[in-house]
Protein backbone atom coordinates (compact mmCIF):
# COMPACT_ATOMS: atom_id res chain seq x y z
CA UNK A 1 0.00 0.00 0.00
CA UNK A 2 1.39 3.33 -0.87
CA UNK A 3 2.06 5.86 1.76
CA UNK A 4 0.07 8.68 3.21
CA UNK A 5 2.69 10.95 1.12
CA UNK A 6 1.27 14.27 -0.25
CA UNK A 7 4.32 15.94 -2.93
CA UNK A 8 4.11 19.30 -4.99
CA UNK A 9 6.54 19.35 -7.82
CA UNK A 10 6.63 22.97 -9.09
CA UNK A 11 3.43 23.98 -8.59
CA UNK A 12 2.48 26.97 -10.03
CA UNK A 13 -0.76 29.38 -9.74
CA UNK A 14 -0.86 32.90 -11.88
CA UNK A 15 -4.19 35.12 -11.70
CA UNK A 16 -3.54 37.21 -14.54
CA UNK A 17 -0.30 38.61 -14.17
CA UNK A 18 0.39 37.97 -10.76
CA UNK A 19 1.96 34.56 -9.68
CA UNK A 20 -0.19 33.35 -6.69
CA UNK A 21 2.11 30.58 -6.19
CA UNK A 22 5.38 29.97 -8.09
CA UNK A 23 7.13 26.91 -8.24
CA UNK A 24 6.31 25.63 -5.04
CA UNK A 25 7.38 22.14 -3.91
CA UNK A 26 6.96 20.33 -0.78
CA UNK A 27 6.58 16.68 0.49
CA UNK A 28 4.27 16.29 3.11
CA UNK A 29 5.00 12.93 5.23
CA UNK A 30 2.54 10.10 6.48
CA UNK A 31 2.06 11.14 10.11
CA UNK A 32 3.33 14.56 10.39
CA UNK A 33 1.86 17.89 11.13
CA UNK A 34 3.30 19.69 8.36
CA UNK A 35 2.84 24.16 8.65
CA UNK A 36 2.51 25.85 5.43
CA UNK A 37 3.29 29.36 6.81
CA UNK A 38 3.57 33.39 5.23
CA UNK A 39 3.15 36.57 5.71
CA UNK A 40 -0.60 38.04 4.19
CA UNK A 41 -1.24 37.47 0.32
CA UNK A 42 1.80 35.04 0.33
CA UNK A 43 -0.30 32.56 -1.42
CA UNK A 44 -0.86 29.78 1.52
CA UNK A 45 -4.58 29.44 0.66
CA UNK A 46 -4.33 29.30 -3.15
CA UNK A 47 -1.76 26.61 -2.40
CA UNK A 48 -4.61 24.81 -0.44
CA UNK A 49 -6.87 25.38 -3.33
CA UNK A 50 -4.33 23.45 -5.77
CA UNK A 51 -4.54 20.72 -3.95
CA UNK A 52 -7.99 20.40 -2.93
CA UNK A 53 -8.98 21.13 -6.84
CA UNK A 54 -10.59 24.10 -6.45
CA UNK A 55 -7.87 25.50 -9.12
CA UNK A 56 -6.01 23.79 -11.24
CA UNK A 57 -2.36 24.50 -11.27
CA UNK A 58 -1.30 26.09 -14.71
CA UNK A 59 2.37 24.31 -14.29
CA UNK A 60 3.84 21.54 -12.11
CA UNK A 61 2.11 18.40 -10.55
CA UNK A 62 0.70 17.42 -7.29
CA UNK A 63 1.05 13.59 -6.38
CA UNK A 64 -0.99 11.77 -3.02
CA UNK A 65 0.21 8.32 -2.41
CA UNK A 66 1.74 7.88 -5.54
CA UNK A 67 -1.38 8.96 -7.91
CA UNK A 68 -0.90 12.05 -9.91
CA UNK A 69 -4.27 14.49 -8.47
CA UNK A 70 -3.55 17.39 -10.26
CA UNK A 71 -6.70 18.46 -11.95
CA UNK A 72 -9.29 16.49 -9.81
CA UNK A 73 -12.28 17.85 -8.98
CA UNK A 74 -12.47 18.65 -5.07
CA UNK A 75 -15.27 16.28 -4.79
CA UNK A 76 -12.61 13.56 -6.73
CA UNK A 77 -9.70 14.53 -3.81
CA UNK A 78 -12.02 13.89 -1.03
CA UNK A 79 -12.70 10.58 -2.38
CA UNK A 80 -9.03 9.87 -1.94
CA UNK A 81 -9.16 11.34 1.63
CA UNK A 82 -7.65 14.59 1.74
CA UNK A 83 -10.45 16.84 3.33
CA UNK A 84 -10.28 20.51 3.89
CA UNK A 85 -11.64 23.35 6.13
CA UNK A 86 -11.58 27.15 5.06
CA UNK A 87 -9.97 30.31 6.26
CA UNK A 88 -13.67 31.77 5.97
CA UNK A 89 -15.98 29.41 8.00
CA UNK A 90 -18.27 27.76 5.08
CA UNK A 91 -20.62 25.96 6.85
CA UNK A 92 -24.38 25.40 5.51
CA UNK A 93 -25.36 27.77 8.38
CA UNK A 94 -29.17 27.35 8.35
CA UNK A 95 -28.51 23.34 9.19
CA UNK A 96 -28.23 22.20 12.86
CA UNK A 97 -24.73 21.17 13.83
CA UNK A 98 -25.76 17.50 13.59
CA UNK A 99 -26.32 17.98 10.13
CA UNK A 100 -23.60 20.21 8.93
CA UNK A 101 -21.15 17.06 10.36
CA UNK A 102 -23.41 14.51 8.70
CA UNK A 103 -22.70 15.47 5.04
CA UNK A 104 -19.23 14.62 6.05
CA UNK A 105 -20.46 11.21 6.22
CA UNK A 106 -21.55 11.68 2.46
CA UNK A 107 -19.30 9.55 0.63
CA UNK A 108 -19.01 6.95 3.45
CA UNK A 109 -22.55 6.39 3.32
CA UNK A 110 -23.88 3.33 1.42
CA UNK A 111 -26.83 4.46 -0.14
CA UNK A 112 -27.39 4.97 -3.63
CA UNK A 113 -29.25 8.06 -5.54
CA UNK A 114 -32.55 5.78 -5.50
CA UNK A 115 -32.77 5.24 -2.04
CA UNK A 116 -33.54 9.12 -1.82
CA UNK A 117 -37.03 7.88 -3.72
CA UNK A 118 -37.50 4.18 -1.97
CA UNK A 119 -36.52 3.60 1.15
CA UNK A 120 -35.49 0.00 2.09
CA UNK A 121 -33.93 -1.84 5.38
CA UNK A 122 -30.32 -1.22 4.32
CA UNK A 123 -30.97 2.22 3.68
CA UNK A 124 -32.63 2.36 7.08
CA UNK A 125 -29.39 0.51 8.64
CA UNK A 126 -26.94 2.79 6.86
CA UNK A 127 -28.76 5.74 7.73
CA UNK A 128 -28.05 4.97 11.36
CA UNK A 129 -24.75 3.71 11.28
CA UNK A 130 -23.94 7.26 9.82
CA UNK A 131 -25.81 9.25 12.63
CA UNK A 132 -23.54 7.32 15.28
CA UNK A 133 -20.45 8.32 13.40
CA UNK A 134 -21.81 11.98 13.71
CA UNK A 135 -22.80 11.19 17.54
CA UNK A 136 -18.83 10.13 17.84
CA UNK A 137 -17.61 13.20 16.57
CA UNK A 138 -19.87 15.01 18.27
CA UNK A 139 -18.36 13.79 21.35
CA UNK A 140 -14.87 14.32 20.15
CA UNK A 141 -15.38 17.59 19.42
CA UNK A 142 -17.63 18.34 22.65
CA UNK A 143 -20.09 19.95 20.69
CA UNK A 144 -23.04 16.88 21.90
CA UNK A 145 -25.33 19.73 23.33
CA UNK A 146 -25.67 21.61 20.30
CA UNK A 147 -26.34 19.22 17.82
CA UNK A 148 -29.58 20.67 16.98
CA UNK A 149 -29.03 24.01 16.93
CA UNK A 150 -28.38 25.63 13.75
CA UNK A 151 -24.51 26.51 13.07
CA UNK A 152 -25.61 29.97 11.92
CA UNK A 153 -26.16 31.21 15.91
CA UNK A 154 -23.08 29.64 16.95
CA UNK A 155 -20.34 31.33 18.75
CA UNK A 156 -16.97 31.98 15.71
CA UNK A 157 -14.88 29.59 18.10
CA UNK A 158 -17.72 26.53 18.39
CA UNK A 159 -18.34 26.95 14.28
CA UNK A 160 -14.17 26.57 13.80
CA UNK A 161 -15.00 23.09 15.74
CA UNK A 162 -18.29 22.16 13.80
CA UNK A 163 -16.20 22.47 10.79
CA UNK A 164 -13.48 20.37 11.75
CA UNK A 165 -15.92 17.82 12.87
CA UNK A 166 -17.51 17.85 9.62
CA UNK A 167 -14.05 17.42 7.91
CA UNK A 168 -13.12 14.59 10.31
CA UNK A 169 -16.41 12.62 9.64
CA UNK A 170 -15.31 11.81 6.14
CA UNK A 171 -12.83 10.00 8.10
CA UNK A 172 -9.69 11.57 6.27
CA UNK A 173 -6.27 10.82 5.62
CA UNK A 174 -4.66 13.68 5.10
CA UNK A 175 -6.65 17.14 6.97
CA UNK A 176 -5.79 20.10 5.67
CA UNK A 177 -6.67 23.15 8.04
CA UNK A 178 -6.61 27.07 6.30
CA UNK A 179 -5.59 29.29 9.83
CA UNK A 180 -7.64 26.56 12.04
CA UNK A 181 -6.96 29.10 14.79
CA UNK A 182 -7.68 31.93 13.40
CA UNK A 183 -9.97 33.97 15.51
CA UNK A 184 -10.12 31.73 18.50
CA UNK A 185 -9.13 33.20 21.87
CA UNK A 186 -5.98 31.53 23.79
CA UNK A 187 -8.13 28.94 25.69
CA UNK A 188 -9.63 28.01 22.24
CA UNK A 189 -6.39 27.81 20.22
CA UNK A 190 -5.10 25.29 23.29
CA UNK A 191 -7.90 23.21 22.38
CA UNK A 192 -7.47 23.07 19.05
CA UNK A 193 -3.96 22.00 20.10
CA UNK A 194 -4.48 19.51 21.98
CA UNK A 195 -7.92 18.58 18.87
CA UNK A 196 -5.12 18.44 16.23
CA UNK A 197 -2.37 16.21 18.36
CA UNK A 198 -5.33 13.66 19.07
CA UNK A 199 -6.06 13.65 15.14
CA UNK A 200 -2.40 12.84 14.18
CA UNK A 201 -2.08 10.53 17.34
CA UNK A 202 -5.49 8.89 15.42
CA UNK A 203 -3.23 8.76 12.26
CA UNK A 204 -4.29 11.37 10.11
CA UNK A 205 -1.29 13.47 8.51
CA UNK A 206 -2.04 17.20 9.06
CA UNK A 207 -0.99 19.82 6.87
CA UNK A 208 -1.67 23.60 8.12
CA UNK A 209 -1.35 26.77 7.25
CA UNK A 210 -1.28 29.67 9.80
CA UNK A 211 -0.66 33.21 11.13
CA UNK A 212 0.37 32.60 14.66
CA UNK A 213 3.99 31.81 14.87
CA UNK A 214 3.68 30.76 18.35
CA UNK A 215 1.20 28.11 17.63
CA UNK A 216 3.21 27.23 14.41
CA UNK A 217 6.46 26.67 16.57
CA UNK A 218 4.19 24.40 18.89
CA UNK A 219 2.47 22.10 16.96
CA UNK A 220 4.36 21.31 13.66
CA UNK A 221 7.01 19.06 12.68
CA UNK A 222 8.00 20.22 9.68
CA UNK A 223 7.62 23.80 7.87
CA UNK A 224 7.53 25.72 4.48
CA UNK A 225 7.69 29.28 4.24
CA UNK A 226 6.61 30.87 1.13
CA UNK A 227 6.29 34.56 0.48
CA UNK A 228 5.22 36.31 -2.95
CA UNK A 229 3.96 32.60 -3.49
CA UNK A 230 7.78 31.17 -3.76
CA UNK A 231 9.57 29.16 -1.22
CA UNK A 232 11.68 30.38 1.27
CA UNK A 233 12.67 28.14 3.54
CA UNK A 234 11.81 25.02 4.66
CA UNK A 235 13.05 23.02 8.14
CA UNK A 236 12.09 21.88 11.76
CA UNK A 237 10.35 24.86 13.77
CA UNK A 238 13.79 25.19 15.76
CA UNK A 239 15.93 25.83 12.28
CA UNK A 240 13.07 28.16 11.05
CA UNK A 241 13.09 30.23 13.83
CA UNK A 242 16.46 31.44 12.93
CA UNK A 243 16.41 31.56 9.64
CA UNK A 244 17.11 35.04 8.37
CA UNK A 245 15.00 35.35 5.53
CA UNK A 246 12.08 33.89 7.27
CA UNK A 247 12.87 36.87 10.25
CA UNK A 248 12.92 39.48 7.38
CA UNK A 249 9.96 38.14 5.86
CA UNK A 250 8.09 38.16 9.19
CA UNK A 251 9.57 41.53 10.52
CA UNK A 252 8.87 43.04 7.03
CA UNK A 253 4.91 42.28 7.73
CA UNK A 254 4.56 41.85 11.42
CA UNK A 255 1.60 45.01 11.30
CA UNK A 256 -0.62 43.26 9.14
CA UNK A 257 -0.06 39.95 10.77
CA UNK A 258 -3.66 39.82 12.30
CA UNK A 259 -6.37 40.05 9.39
CA UNK B 1 -42.38 20.76 12.85
CA UNK B 2 -43.17 18.30 15.16
CA UNK B 3 -47.28 19.60 15.52
CA UNK B 4 -47.13 19.48 11.89
CA UNK B 5 -45.91 15.72 11.34
CA UNK B 6 -47.60 14.58 14.39
CA UNK B 7 -51.36 16.20 14.05
CA UNK B 8 -51.69 18.68 10.60
CA UNK B 9 -50.41 16.01 8.13
CA UNK B 10 -52.35 13.29 9.59
CA UNK B 11 -55.51 15.52 10.09
CA UNK B 12 -54.69 16.81 6.28
CA UNK B 13 -54.67 13.08 5.01
CA UNK B 14 -57.82 11.99 6.75
CA UNK B 15 -59.82 15.80 5.45
CA UNK B 16 -59.02 14.79 1.72
CA UNK B 17 -59.74 10.87 1.94
CA UNK B 18 -63.34 11.58 2.92
CA UNK B 19 -63.74 14.81 1.16
CA UNK B 20 -64.96 13.73 -2.27
CA UNK B 21 -68.17 12.63 -0.63
CA UNK B 22 -68.91 15.85 0.61
CA UNK B 23 -68.66 17.78 -2.40
CA UNK B 24 -70.62 18.31 -5.05
CA UNK B 25 -69.73 17.94 -8.89
CA UNK B 26 -68.24 21.43 -9.12
CA UNK B 27 -66.29 21.26 -5.97
CA UNK B 28 -65.27 17.98 -6.34
CA UNK B 29 -63.10 18.94 -9.98
CA UNK B 30 -61.81 22.43 -7.74
CA UNK B 31 -60.33 19.47 -5.27
CA UNK B 32 -59.05 17.11 -8.05
CA UNK B 33 -57.00 20.79 -9.68
CA UNK B 34 -56.14 21.34 -6.11
CA UNK B 35 -54.31 17.84 -5.69
CA UNK B 36 -52.85 17.62 -8.98
CA UNK B 37 -51.47 21.46 -9.17
CA UNK B 38 -50.22 20.73 -5.75
CA UNK B 39 -48.36 17.62 -7.02
CA UNK B 40 -46.65 19.85 -9.91
CA UNK B 41 -45.51 22.32 -7.50
CA UNK B 42 -44.26 19.80 -5.06
CA UNK B 43 -42.30 18.35 -7.58
CA UNK B 44 -40.87 21.96 -8.51
CA UNK B 45 -40.19 22.25 -5.19
CA UNK B 46 -37.55 19.24 -5.41
CA UNK B 47 -36.10 21.59 -7.53
CA UNK B 48 -36.30 24.68 -6.88
CA UNK B 49 -36.87 24.34 -3.18
CA UNK B 50 -34.58 22.16 -1.74
CA UNK B 51 -32.18 22.28 -4.48
CA UNK B 52 -31.78 26.07 -5.13
CA UNK B 53 -32.07 25.61 -8.65
CA UNK B 54 -34.47 28.31 -10.54
CA UNK B 55 -36.26 25.96 -13.34
CA UNK B 56 -38.88 28.39 -14.67
CA UNK B 57 -40.16 25.22 -16.62
CA UNK B 58 -41.94 23.08 -14.91
CA UNK B 59 -44.73 23.03 -16.97
CA UNK B 60 -42.83 21.54 -19.34
CA UNK B 61 -42.26 18.28 -17.30
CA UNK B 62 -45.74 18.15 -16.57
CA UNK B 63 -47.35 19.05 -20.30
CA UNK B 64 -44.94 15.98 -20.82
CA UNK B 65 -46.48 13.47 -18.83
CA UNK B 66 -50.20 14.66 -19.92
CA UNK B 67 -49.06 14.54 -23.43
CA UNK B 68 -47.76 10.66 -23.24
CA UNK B 69 -50.81 9.92 -22.05
CA UNK B 70 -53.07 11.29 -24.08
CA UNK B 71 -50.70 10.27 -27.18
CA UNK B 72 -50.42 6.56 -26.02
CA UNK B 73 -53.92 6.14 -25.41
CA UNK B 74 -55.28 8.43 -28.23
CA UNK B 75 -52.81 7.33 -31.28
CA UNK B 76 -51.46 3.84 -30.05
CA UNK B 77 -54.62 2.66 -27.78
CA UNK B 78 -53.17 1.70 -24.82
CA UNK B 79 -55.24 2.07 -21.23
CA UNK B 80 -54.69 5.01 -19.63
CA UNK B 81 -53.10 3.23 -16.62
CA UNK B 82 -50.69 1.65 -18.95
CA UNK B 83 -49.44 4.78 -19.83
CA UNK B 84 -48.51 5.89 -16.16
CA UNK B 85 -44.68 4.23 -16.26
CA UNK B 86 -44.02 6.21 -19.56
CA UNK B 87 -45.40 9.05 -18.11
CA UNK B 88 -43.38 9.61 -15.60
CA UNK B 89 -39.97 8.16 -17.25
CA UNK B 90 -39.91 10.35 -20.87
CA UNK B 91 -40.54 13.62 -18.50
CA UNK B 92 -37.87 12.21 -16.12
CA UNK B 93 -35.07 11.48 -19.05
CA UNK B 94 -35.65 14.73 -21.02
CA UNK B 95 -35.20 16.36 -17.47
CA UNK B 96 -32.22 14.45 -16.78
CA UNK B 97 -31.12 15.07 -20.73
CA UNK B 98 -32.24 18.72 -20.62
CA UNK B 99 -30.44 19.38 -17.53
CA UNK B 100 -27.03 17.55 -17.82
CA UNK B 101 -25.94 20.40 -20.20
CA UNK B 102 -27.68 23.64 -18.09
CA UNK B 103 -27.02 22.82 -14.13
CA UNK B 104 -24.09 24.36 -14.22
CA UNK B 105 -24.98 27.91 -15.12
CA UNK B 106 -25.84 29.96 -12.22
CA UNK B 107 -30.11 30.85 -10.77
CA UNK B 108 -30.79 33.64 -13.66
CA UNK B 109 -28.94 32.12 -16.48
CA UNK B 110 -30.50 29.00 -15.90
CA UNK B 111 -34.28 30.65 -15.74
CA UNK B 112 -33.63 31.97 -18.74
CA UNK B 113 -32.47 28.28 -20.25
CA UNK B 114 -35.42 26.72 -18.61
CA UNK B 115 -38.08 29.50 -19.94
CA UNK B 116 -36.85 28.37 -23.43
CA UNK B 117 -37.01 25.74 -23.07
CA UNK B 118 -40.52 25.67 -22.01
CA UNK B 119 -41.56 27.90 -24.97
CA UNK B 120 -39.86 25.83 -27.74
CA UNK B 121 -42.14 22.44 -25.98
CA UNK B 122 -45.22 24.63 -26.01
CA UNK B 123 -44.37 26.16 -30.23
CA UNK B 124 -44.21 22.22 -30.78
CA UNK B 125 -46.81 21.05 -29.49
CA UNK B 126 -48.87 24.30 -31.43
CA UNK B 127 -47.26 23.37 -34.63
CA UNK B 128 -48.12 19.71 -34.34
CA UNK B 129 -44.29 18.33 -34.53
CA UNK B 130 -44.84 14.56 -35.67
CA UNK B 131 -48.25 14.97 -36.05
CA UNK B 132 -48.93 13.83 -32.92
CA UNK B 133 -49.80 16.88 -30.76
CA UNK B 134 -52.96 17.87 -32.16
CA UNK B 135 -52.07 21.09 -32.69
CA UNK B 136 -53.29 24.30 -30.67
CA UNK B 137 -56.30 22.48 -30.40
CA UNK B 138 -54.58 19.37 -28.84
CA UNK B 139 -55.92 16.18 -27.93
CA UNK B 140 -59.66 15.21 -26.99
CA UNK B 141 -61.59 12.42 -26.16
CA UNK B 142 -59.19 10.56 -24.20
CA UNK B 143 -60.58 7.10 -22.08
CA UNK B 144 -61.45 6.95 -18.68
CA UNK B 145 -59.54 5.62 -16.21
CA UNK B 146 -60.26 1.53 -16.03
CA UNK B 147 -58.49 -0.90 -13.71
CA UNK B 148 -59.08 -4.41 -14.15
CA UNK B 149 -61.56 -3.87 -16.74
CA UNK B 150 -63.62 -1.58 -14.56
CA UNK B 151 -64.20 1.82 -16.29
CA UNK B 152 -63.81 4.80 -13.68
CA UNK B 153 -65.96 6.96 -15.07
CA UNK B 154 -67.29 9.22 -12.13
CA UNK B 155 -65.01 11.89 -10.90
CA UNK B 156 -65.02 10.49 -7.65
CA UNK B 157 -62.74 7.63 -8.65
CA UNK B 158 -60.53 10.67 -10.88
CA UNK B 159 -60.34 12.51 -7.38
CA UNK B 160 -58.87 9.36 -5.96
CA UNK B 161 -56.86 8.64 -8.24
CA UNK B 162 -55.01 12.47 -7.30
CA UNK B 163 -55.09 11.51 -3.87
CA UNK B 164 -53.10 8.40 -4.59
CA UNK B 165 -50.19 10.19 -6.76
CA UNK B 166 -50.56 13.09 -3.75
CA UNK B 167 -49.56 10.55 -0.99
CA UNK B 168 -47.22 8.65 -3.20
CA UNK B 169 -45.44 11.80 -3.96
CA UNK B 170 -45.70 13.10 -0.26
CA UNK B 171 -44.13 9.25 0.70
CA UNK B 172 -41.49 9.90 -1.82
CA UNK B 173 -40.52 13.62 -0.31
CA UNK B 174 -40.47 12.53 3.32
CA UNK B 175 -37.88 9.43 2.19
CA UNK B 176 -36.20 12.02 0.16
CA UNK B 177 -35.50 14.20 3.45
CA UNK B 178 -33.70 11.40 5.44
CA UNK B 179 -31.68 10.13 2.56
CA UNK B 180 -28.17 10.28 1.36
CA UNK B 181 -29.33 12.37 -2.07
CA UNK B 182 -32.10 14.15 -0.23
CA UNK B 183 -29.14 16.01 2.36
CA UNK B 184 -26.79 16.25 -0.81
CA UNK B 185 -29.26 18.83 -2.31
CA UNK B 186 -29.52 20.71 0.86
CA UNK B 187 -26.16 20.80 1.29
CA UNK B 188 -25.18 22.41 -2.67
CA UNK B 189 -27.98 24.67 -2.75
CA UNK B 190 -27.00 26.30 0.86
CA UNK B 191 -23.26 26.53 -0.64
CA UNK B 192 -21.80 24.16 -3.65
CA UNK B 193 -18.41 24.96 -2.86
CA UNK B 194 -18.39 23.66 0.87
CA UNK B 195 -20.53 20.67 -0.76
CA UNK B 196 -18.18 19.35 -3.27
CA UNK B 197 -15.24 20.34 -0.90
CA UNK B 198 -16.43 17.31 1.46
CA UNK B 199 -17.16 14.93 -1.27
CA UNK B 200 -20.40 15.68 -3.10
CA UNK B 201 -20.54 15.56 -6.56
CA UNK B 202 -22.80 18.30 -6.79
CA UNK B 203 -23.58 18.01 -10.39
CA UNK B 204 -25.02 14.87 -10.06
CA UNK B 205 -27.38 15.46 -7.56
CA UNK B 206 -28.23 18.18 -9.38
CA UNK B 207 -29.28 16.25 -12.34
CA UNK B 208 -30.91 13.66 -10.18
CA UNK B 209 -33.28 16.52 -8.87
CA UNK B 210 -33.94 17.42 -12.11
CA UNK B 211 -34.78 14.06 -13.23
CA UNK B 212 -37.08 13.31 -10.25
CA UNK B 213 -38.72 16.31 -9.98
CA UNK B 214 -39.95 15.97 -13.99
CA UNK B 215 -41.16 12.50 -13.54
CA UNK B 216 -43.23 13.66 -10.67
CA UNK B 217 -44.77 16.12 -12.39
CA UNK B 218 -44.94 14.18 -15.29
CA UNK B 219 -47.42 11.48 -13.22
CA UNK B 220 -49.36 15.15 -12.27
CA UNK B 221 -49.80 15.09 -16.11
CA UNK B 222 -51.24 11.54 -16.46
CA UNK B 223 -54.05 12.95 -13.88
CA UNK B 224 -54.53 16.01 -15.85
CA UNK B 225 -55.17 14.23 -19.06
CA UNK B 226 -57.48 12.04 -16.88
CA UNK B 227 -59.02 14.68 -15.31
CA UNK B 228 -60.32 16.87 -18.39
CA UNK B 229 -60.11 13.47 -20.79
CA UNK B 230 -58.24 16.10 -22.77
CA UNK B 231 -55.06 18.18 -23.18
CA UNK B 232 -53.79 21.02 -25.30
CA UNK B 233 -50.91 24.06 -25.21
CA UNK B 234 -51.94 26.34 -23.29
CA UNK B 235 -52.09 24.43 -20.35
CA UNK B 236 -48.44 24.30 -19.86
CA UNK B 237 -47.49 27.62 -21.21
CA UNK B 238 -44.40 29.23 -19.41
CA UNK B 239 -46.86 31.40 -17.34
CA UNK B 240 -47.94 27.91 -15.51
CA UNK B 241 -44.05 27.16 -14.96
CA UNK B 242 -43.84 31.11 -13.23
CA UNK B 243 -46.84 29.92 -11.05
CA UNK B 244 -45.45 27.06 -9.48
CA UNK B 245 -42.13 28.82 -9.01
CA UNK B 246 -43.95 31.38 -7.31
CA UNK B 247 -45.82 28.92 -5.25
CA UNK B 248 -42.70 27.43 -3.94
CA UNK B 249 -40.71 31.01 -2.95
CA UNK B 250 -44.20 31.99 -1.54
CA UNK B 251 -44.89 28.57 0.32
CA UNK B 252 -41.35 29.06 2.01
CA UNK B 253 -40.64 25.64 0.07
CA UNK B 254 -42.35 23.78 2.95
CA UNK B 255 -44.98 21.00 2.28
CA UNK B 256 -46.87 22.86 3.99
CA UNK B 257 -46.33 26.06 2.91
CA UNK B 258 -46.37 25.11 -0.68
CA UNK B 259 -50.11 23.50 -0.39
CA UNK B 260 -50.86 26.69 0.74
CA UNK B 261 -49.35 28.15 -2.27
CA UNK B 262 -51.79 26.29 -4.43
CA UNK B 263 -55.03 26.20 -2.42
CA UNK B 264 -54.03 30.47 -2.55
CA UNK B 265 -53.86 30.23 -6.38
CA UNK B 266 -56.04 28.17 -7.35
CA UNK B 267 -59.05 27.17 -5.40
CA UNK B 268 -59.94 30.57 -3.18
CA UNK B 269 -60.37 32.42 -6.71
CA UNK B 270 -63.45 29.52 -7.33
CA UNK B 271 -64.37 30.83 -4.13
CA UNK B 272 -64.93 34.05 -4.66
CA UNK B 273 -65.57 33.25 -8.15
CA UNK B 274 -66.92 36.49 -9.39
CA UNK B 275 -63.11 37.42 -8.30
CA UNK B 276 -62.03 34.32 -10.69
CA UNK B 277 -60.57 37.36 -13.29
CA UNK B 278 -58.61 38.94 -10.64
CA UNK B 279 -56.50 36.26 -9.50
CA UNK B 280 -53.39 37.15 -10.88
CA UNK B 281 -53.78 40.43 -9.38
CA UNK B 282 -54.69 38.99 -6.22
CA UNK B 283 -52.04 36.11 -6.10
CA UNK B 284 -49.50 38.79 -7.25
CA UNK B 285 -50.08 41.40 -4.26
CA UNK B 286 -50.23 38.20 -2.12
CA UNK B 287 -46.71 37.23 -3.51
CA UNK B 288 -45.44 40.77 -2.94
CA UNK B 289 -46.03 41.03 0.58
CA UNK B 290 -45.14 37.45 1.19
CA UNK B 291 -41.99 38.28 -0.26
CA UNK B 292 -41.66 41.18 2.08
CA UNK B 293 -42.87 40.70 5.14
CA UNK B 294 -41.79 36.36 5.21
CA UNK B 295 -38.45 36.86 2.73
CA UNK B 296 -38.12 32.56 3.72
CA UNK B 297 -41.56 31.86 2.74
CA UNK B 298 -45.07 31.66 4.58
CA UNK B 299 -44.49 28.69 5.91
CA UNK B 300 -40.30 28.37 5.28
CA UNK B 301 -38.72 25.25 5.44
CA UNK B 302 -37.06 24.24 8.79
CA UNK B 303 -34.26 21.33 9.26
CA UNK B 304 -33.12 19.57 12.05
CA UNK B 305 -34.05 16.38 10.70
CA UNK B 306 -32.03 14.37 12.98
CA UNK B 307 -32.53 11.23 15.33
CA UNK B 308 -33.52 12.22 18.98
CA UNK B 309 -30.80 9.65 20.31
CA UNK B 310 -28.59 13.08 19.36
CA UNK B 311 -30.18 15.83 21.18
CA UNK B 312 -29.14 15.96 24.56
CA UNK B 313 -29.54 18.37 27.33
CA UNK B 314 -32.58 19.62 25.15
CA UNK B 315 -31.78 23.37 25.97
CA UNK B 316 -31.11 24.07 22.47
CA UNK B 317 -32.68 21.25 21.03
CA UNK B 318 -35.31 21.94 18.52
N1 LIG C 1 -9.32 34.03 -7.19
C1 LIG C 1 -8.34 34.94 -7.21
N2 LIG C 1 -8.24 35.81 -8.24
C2 LIG C 1 -7.25 36.71 -8.27
N3 LIG C 1 -6.30 36.83 -7.35
C3 LIG C 1 -6.33 36.00 -6.31
C4 LIG C 1 -7.34 35.00 -6.18
N4 LIG C 1 -7.14 34.29 -5.04
C5 LIG C 1 -6.05 34.83 -4.49
N5 LIG C 1 -5.54 35.84 -5.24
C6 LIG C 1 -4.35 36.61 -4.96
O1 LIG C 1 -3.30 35.70 -4.80
C7 LIG C 1 -2.43 36.11 -3.76
C8 LIG C 1 -2.32 35.01 -2.74
O2 LIG C 1 -3.55 34.92 -2.05
P1 LIG C 1 -3.81 33.83 -0.94
O3 LIG C 1 -5.21 33.98 -0.52
O4 LIG C 1 -3.36 32.52 -1.42
O5 LIG C 1 -2.84 34.33 0.21
P2 LIG C 1 -2.67 33.76 1.68
O6 LIG C 1 -1.26 33.43 1.84
O7 LIG C 1 -3.64 32.71 1.97
O8 LIG C 1 -3.00 35.07 2.51
P3 LIG C 1 -3.75 35.24 3.90
O9 LIG C 1 -2.74 35.03 4.95
O10 LIG C 1 -4.20 36.65 3.85
O11 LIG C 1 -4.86 34.27 3.95
C9 LIG C 1 -2.99 37.40 -3.20
O12 LIG C 1 -2.30 38.46 -3.80
C10 LIG C 1 -4.43 37.37 -3.64
O13 LIG C 1 -4.91 38.66 -3.85
MG1 LIG D 1 -5.24 32.51 3.18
Amino acid sequence: MARNELILTDVTKRFGGLTAVDALSLKVEDGQIYGLIGPNGAGKTTAFNNITGIYRPEEGSINWRGEEITGLTPYQIVDRGIVRTFQTIRLFSQMSVAENIMSGRHIKSKQSWWHGIIPTPGKKQDELENWKKVEEQLDFFKLGEFAATPVGSLPYGIQRRVEMARAMAVEPTLLILDEPAAGLNDKETMELLETIFKIRDSGVTVFLIEHDMDMVMEVTDYLTVINFGKKIAEGTPAEIQKNPAVIEAYLGSEDDDDE
Amino acid sequence: MKNYEKFVLPAFIAVMAVLPHLLNERWQAVAITFLIFSVVALSQDIILGKSGMFNMGQALFFGMGAYTTAILNNEYGWSIVSTIPLAILIPAIFGILLAGPIVHLRGDYLLVVTIGFNIVFVQVLQNNLGGVTGGPNGIFGLDSLSIFGYDLMNQVAVYYFAFIVLLLTLWIMSNLEKSKPGRALHYLREDQLAAESIGINTRVYKIFAFGLGAGIAGLAGTVFAVQYSAVSPEAFEFIQSVLFFSIVLVGGSSIPGVMLGVFVMFVVPEIFREFATWRYFIFGFAMIAAMILRPRGIVPATFGKIPKFLIKGGSHGA
